[in-house]
């Protein structure tokens, strides 16, 4: 029977951790256990020894936080985000969109989704001790291929006039959404 | 002497990656290919190892694959051959940078 103390870390791993990921460290973690018992220690000492060498819960946590590909691929969609919002702001401004027969309520919810997404991103770049808030990159990465995909799609069949900035926009989009298509894949089994 | 995780930044990536060389090993092995090989200087936790394998995997560095042993599920993880080419590159510039410093704090008499 494997010591309470293991139980109640791995109980935490599973907590607090993707299933894959927290399989994965529990079975180091009881080997680790294992070594200690087969060395000679009792079931109490071989559990905190194997603790203090496995680090504690939180650290590992933290460590599977600060390197999970959701975040790095959260800050990358934040990082290039200026850049393509400086390209669709010019390509809108110059193409007068406002006076594009566009429903108010299509605005307002680009917008509001946008800023949805964007909140996502930030939380997830952002998480240092929750990789459930991790989670969030993968459903605001889905949002803005659905975003750089509705703009593109309407710069090439509603745009009245189609100028090299708008085509830069769309190019931008365009890279975002084969970037973010590549990504998310990855990010839903992590 | 022992190393701490704070000291070894920057190099872990090229050690996990070097204690792969010889073949596939799961999470504990390379720790403890880590810790023998250096004469227990590099002693990191355990569990900090199995996040720097993953994010070497999603760099596609190593390729982890799991295995059943002993009635327990067990992630291997190999070399891929982007691992290799950037072991061996990794390994150069130690040398070139090893062999510099050496210059400066062992001159020649």
């Amino acid at each position: 029977m494997t010591s309470p103390l293991i139980t109640r870390y791995v109980s935490g791993l599973h907590r607090r951790l993707p299933a894959a990921l927290a399989e994965e460290a529990a079975a180091g973690l009881l080997e680790t256990y294992e070594h200690h018992l087969a060395a000679g220690a009792g079931d109490h000492d071989a559990a905190r020894a194997a603790l203090a060498e496995f680090g504690d819960l939180a650290t590992v946590v933290d460590e599977f936080t600060r390197q999970a590909p959701g975040r790095r691929a959260a800050r990358l969609l934040l990082a290039t985000g200026p850049v393509a919002g400086v390209c669709w702001a010019a390509a809108l401004v110059i193409g007068r969109a406002w006076t594009w027969p566009v429903p108010a309520t299509i605005r307002l919810g680009f917008g509001a989704a946008l800023l949805l997404a964007v909140v996502g991103l930030a939380a997830a770049a952002t998480s240092r001790h929750s990789y459930r808030r991790i989670r969030l990159a993968w459903i605001a990465g889905l949002i803005i291929l659905a975003l750089d995909a509705t703009a593109v799609t309407a710069v090439l069949f509603a745009a009245p006039d189609r100028t090299w900035v708008l085509s830069l926009a769309a190019a931008v989009s365009l890279g975002r959404i084969a970037v973010t298509a590549r990504t998310l894949p990855r990010l839903a089994t992590r | 002497m022992r190393a701490d995780a704070q000291a070894l930044k920057g190099h872990l990536d090229t050690l996990l990656l070097a204690s792969l060389e010889g073949g596939p090993r799961h999470g504990y092995a390379v720790k403890e290919a880590l810790r023998s090989g250096s004469g227990a200087r590099f002693d990191l936790p355990t569990g900090t190892i199995y996040p720097a394998l993953r994010r070497l995997e999603a760099a596609g560095l190593v390729a982890g694959t799991w295995a059943e042993a002993g009635g327990r599920r067990r992630r291997i993880y190999e070399l891929t051959p982007a691992g290799r080419r950037r072991l061996a590159g990794d390994r150069a510039a130690w040398r070139d940078f090893a062999s510099a410093v050496t210059a400066i704090l062992e001159p020649a008499p």
